[in-house]
């Protein structure tokens, strides 16, 4: 007997729960930017918080399409859920799963999974971004561990993540053969924080500065190899890229559902404004980039999936559909005329959230950069 | 305690659009979905597993593609599946769905308590649980909006009878319906989900042959009545303006009123 | 099981396609196909003016009937108080009984209900099967269904109807599978064919999306429960004799396997606007909190729910889980009384799935009227008190 596709299950059971749980709320959070721990909590219930990881430490099992699907989906009702949902998943821990041991499993990787404890990842410094061979927050060894001092900022989760995957520099002189990741719970002496950082979009995402200031963990706290932070960051960057190809395929989604619905709805000069074919238009292209996009998408998860090297496809995935999501907001902010500039609507939110796909996940410069790279080598 | 739950898979009518010029049912891109007061018995079955033990199980009749319903199902945490599904079910009016559910759960023998929703979305007719809990000689407790106390001998209930509740205290085994407001069904778990779409998820397929059913009392040919036509209730508006005083005009408006039974 | 279509006579004339209740045939290039969704249900074989549709279903042979005579109604009635559906019941039974040229029963079960029958053929019934017992004074599933079952095995009716009532529901099914009858739920009209003097049972389905005309040839009685506040009451002439035949049931207590323990009345609860059947909705023109007062007394004489534009949402007359449109809830039901609502797009979006919309507004040339079945240009502080005096004065009847 076939059974049930998981993919398409899967779509429908987050689905309704969008719809259900988080679109009637969406613009509640969205005004209060507050952590949304009451829908982070119903989305760990579901086992979601634990879908990349295999069933013996405590994950769902599941891999990186179904990952991205749930995003996908999650990004739909709120892109800033999505995003702290895709960062528990992944960045927040992988590193913890990986080179964790069984009792740093136990302490924070179970817990990160079922809600508890929440946890993220700190690359960015005020002199490095894009360039992290600039990193300049330092890991020093000691007897029995590493001390840190330095800073982070754009620290997603900062004020209040229980624990940090935390890019240092070992040894100025090596550059990016120095980098080395370091977890450093928040409970560690001399970590501190700022205050919250207002933003633009994505406003239920708590950023701020981070400080570290003679922190000190033990060895085990040391995620890889000495000097090879930058091969722990290429594990996982393609799924880092298609994933947040996913977050910017969901807010598309939004932005096109909204604008179908309105333009069916509103009428001018006798007849709803779908049949003019300037609005056809824009819906044509909304649809046609939110197809392209799902193929490259999903063509990219399912390489992964398999362990085929992707890094170049998973960069073009993510720069094409932040690109149309940009587009696909600002259209829909033009389908909806005035309305698209009350806040009473949700396209002003899809307007003002896209912008953070732009930057999360590598800038569209650097990103086209090394695109280009491979064809003119 | 070992619970059996009917679930059905119907068309989520809350979506279905009519045509405006022909005022045909648009069903393209209608999804699929347990029917919304089955998903609180499924929430009954699992919350008891919970607390008691014993065995969950499923049992849907439909086509093939019902079998997301019950991987849903399994998702949600119950432990087992049954499907009918075979071209001669078919058709079925409610007394040969109730007919073949039953011979369903002869064949599983072993239960304390079946449940199932009220009704369904798609034909609303709540007569499903009577007739299987007749089917079955087993005493019916329906429209279900709390369970108050049950052990392995008897359960207590509160049916919502629209203008208050009774408290019923019926032996087991029983068959339940139950009403939405009963409880808040849980989403499924993705852990459950995946294995529920496995090879070998806990999923039978049982077809006529396996229930020892003969085609004459199943699906259409089983069936005591027979739809013989349909069509749409209502195109369009009316827009109609109601001329005259006030008293006149709703004096109009109450014959238009009752003239489509809405008063 | 399977449909055949005969390419030789299939014209495309698409009739099969409108009919089908499963949507499991189309026409593709001017021929029928039929698709996956297909049940073989039959139906498209006896619309199809060419015979162009065929199937290899054996028809069921029908028994021999003609026994069956006369049109029963259950008599519902609860703590000695007839339910106003029985009524209804019977001003249908009387149309009917006159059509087929039968007689019309009412059956009645309780204990101390004897004062009934006068009523019951008040309201049309020829003859009342009257069962008493202390076991059938609160209604239970077992004994009534035990009782009745009998009643009808004893006297063989052509018809017997039900209201659709929690009581009807409950009772109607179990019935059917202990005597093997055919059953339709939620009847809003029933007639009888003039060719074969069966019973047309129309009902609504897919949500009230589509109705669906069914007959019960293969069993008798034909059943059917009637959605209640339906069918109208009709009295008759007091000077026709009513026949009442007392039934003897063999009740015991082992009949009774459940046991009510105890009725607690409630007020009706708040319903949430996506579950509310009829919604009373005011907008700009209520003008403040005071002004939605004729709202609440007309939605309470419907059984409705009171809902809100952003206006008034945002003025802060009612709470903001009481908001219809694009920015607020989108609602379906089955009527919409919009009161003071000019129907700007934002409003409208979130009501024009509502199966009947009545509106009521000062100035005529309100957008709302567009989306509306019925309009009444006036004040809604005039015409909302009219209408629900109109609504309470007919519900006494």
């Amino acid at each position: 007997m076939e059974r049930s596709d998981i993919e398409k299950l899967l779509r429908k059971v987050m689905a309704k729960f969008v719809d259900q749980e988080v679109i009637p709320v969406a613009r509640e959070h969205d005004e209060s930017g507050d952590f949304p721990y009451d829908l982070f909590k119903k989305i760990a219930d579901m086992g979601i918080l634990g879908i990349r990881y295999p069933k013996k430490v405590g994950g769902s099992g599941g891999n990186t399409t179904l990952y991205c699907i749930t995003v996908e989906e999650l990004a739909r009702g709120l892109l800033s859920l999505g995003a702290t949902t895709a960062m528990q998943c992944l960045m927040a821990t992988d590193g913890l799963y990986r080179y964790g041991t069984d009792e740093m499993h136990e302490k924070y990787l179970r817990p990160a999974m079922r809600g508890e404890k929440i946890g993220a990842f700190q690359l960015t410094e005020p002199e490095a971004g894009s360039d992290l061979s600039n990193v300049r927050t330092r890991a020093i060894k000691s007897d029995d561990g590493w001390i840190i001092n330095g800073m982070k900022t754009w620290s997603t989760s900062g004020p209040i993540g229980h624990f940090h995957t935390v890019l240092t520099q070992t040894d100025p002189d090596k550059g990016l053969r120095g980098l080395m990741f370091v977890f450093i719970p928040t409970d560690t002496p001399g970590f501190s924080h700022s205050k919250k950082f207002d933003l633009l979009g994505t406003r239920t995402t708590q950023m701020s500065e981070i400080y570290f200031n003679n922190c000190h963990v033990p060895d085990e706290y040391m995620l890889g190899q000495l000097g090879r932070g930058l091969d722990v960051l290429l594990t996982i960057l393609s799924e880092i890229r298609v994933m947040t190809a996913a977050l910017a395929l969901g807010l598309q989604r939004a932005a096109m559902d909204d604008s179908i619905k309105y333009c069916k709805e509103r009428v001018q000069f006798g007849r709803p404004i779908s049949s003019y074919q300037l609005i056809q238009a824009k819906i044509a292209n909304m649809a046609v980039n939110l197809e392209a996009g799902t193929l490259m998408s999903y063509k990219v998860t399912h390489l992964i999936d398999k362990n085929i090297p992707c890094l170049n496809e998973a960069s073009m995935a993510k720069y094409f559909t932040t690109e149309s999501a940009c587009k696909a907001a600002d259209e829909a902010t033009r389908i909806f005329g005035a309305y698209g500039y009350s806040m009473e609507y949700n396209v002003q939110r899809y307007y003002r959230d896209n912008r953070f796909l732009l930057y999360g996940g590598g800038t569209h410069e650097v990103l086209q950069t090394t695109i280009a790279r491979q064809y003119l080598r | 305690m070992n619970i059996i739950t009917l679930i059905k898979q119907v068309p989520d009518t809350t979506d279905i659009k009519t045509d405006p010029k022909t005022g045909n049912l648009i069903r393209e891109g209608i999804e699929s979905i347990i029917n919304p007061d089955d998903r609180h018995a499924i929430e009954v079955a699992v919350s008891l597993k919970e607390k008691y033990k014993g065995k969950s199980i499923v049992v849907s009749m439909g086509p093939p593609q019902a079998i997301d319903a019950i991987s849903e199902a399994i998702g949600m945490g119950i432990d087992e599946g049954i499907l009918l599904a075979d071209r001669n079910f078919g058709g079925a009016d409610t007394w040969a769905t109730s007919f073949t559910l039953g011979k369903a759960i002869e064949k599983i023998n072993a239960y304390d308590l079946i449940l199932c929703g009220r009704q369904a979305i798609d034909g609303d007719t709540a007569q499903i649980g009577p007739q299987v809990a007749e089917f079955l000689g087993l005493p019916q407790l329906t429209y279900v909006m709390d369970i108050e106390e049950v052990d392995d001998r008897r359960i207590i209930v509160k049916r919502g009878l629209g203008n208050g509740y009774e408290r019923v205290e019926s032996p087991l085994p029983a068959l339940i319906t139950v009403i939405g407001e009963l409880n808040k069904p849980r989403y499924p778990r993705v852990d459950l989900l995946i294995n529920a779409c496995k090879e070998n998820a806990r999923i039978t397929l049982w077809n006529a042959a396996d229930l020892k059913v003969s085609v004459q009392e199943i699906g259409l040919s089983g069936s005591l009545t027979r739809v013989i036509k349909t069509f749409s209730p209502k195109v369009k508006r009316e827009g109609e303006m109601l001329k005259g005083d006030k008293g006149e005009a709703v004096g109009q408006l109450i014959e238009r009123l009752a003239g489509n039974y809405l008063i | 099981m399977a449909i055949f279509i005969d390419y030789d006579l299939c014209t495309g004339c698409k009739r099969c396609e409108k009919i089908c209740p499963y949507n499991g045939i189309e026409v593709k290039d001017g021929k029928a196909v039929v698709n996956e969704r297909c049940t073989s249900c039959g139906v498209c074989i006896d619309n199809c003016p060419e015979n162009a549709i065929s199937s290899d279903i054996k028809e069921k042979e029908v028994p021999d009937f003609r026994d069956r005579k006369g049109i029963w109604v259950f008599a519902e009635q609860a703590d000695g108080v007839m339910a106003k559906v029985t009524k209804e019941l019977l001003g249908l039974g009387q149309s009917l009984a006159k059509d087929l040229n039968q007689e019309l029963s009412a059956v009645l079960l309780g204990n101390n209900v004897g004062h009934l029958i006068e009523e019951l053929q008040k309201y049309g019934a020829q003859r009342v099967y009257l069962a008493q017992h202390e076991l059938l004074s609160v209604y239970q599933t077992n004994p009534y269904t035990k009782v009745i079952s009998e009643i009808i095995l004893h006297n063989k009716p052509s018809i017997f109807i039900i209201g659709a009532t929690p009581i009807g529901r409950d009772l109607a099914p179990r019935i059917s599978m202990r005597l093997n009858l055919g059953l339709t739920a939620d009847c809003t009209e029933l007639s009888i064919d003039q060719e074969d003097g069966l019973l047309l049972q129309t009902r609504p389905a897919f949500g009230g999306n589509l109705m669906a005309t069914i007959k019960t040839a293969y069993s008798r009685p034909q059943m059917a429960t009637v959605r209640p506040g339906v069918m109208e009451s009709k009295k008759i002439g007091t000077s026709s004799n009513c026949e009442v035949i007392h039934v003897d049931s063999s009740l015991t207590k082992e009949d009774v396997v459940t046991r009510v323990l105890e009725f607690v009345g409630e007020k009706k609860k708040v319903v949430s606007l996506n579950d509310a059947k009829v919604i009373v909705a005011g907008g700009r023109g209520v003008g403040s909190e005071e002004g939605l007062k004729p709202l609440f007394e007309l939605a309470e004489a419907l059984g409705a729910e009171v809902a809100g534009t952003r206006i008034v949402i945002e003025e802060g007359w009612l709470p903001v889980e009481r908001q219809v449109g694009q920015t607020g809830q989108t609602v379906r039901p089955e009527l919409y009384v919009a009161c003071g609502i000019s129907g700007a797009i934002q409003h409208r979006a979130g009501m024009l799935g509502s199966r009947y919309v009545i509106a009521i507004n000062k100035d005529e040339r309100a957008p709302i009227f567009e989306a509306a079945d019925w309009g009444i240009v006036g004040d809604l502080h005039e015409v909302v008190p009219t209408l629900t005096n109109a609504i309470l004065n007919r519900k006494g009847k």
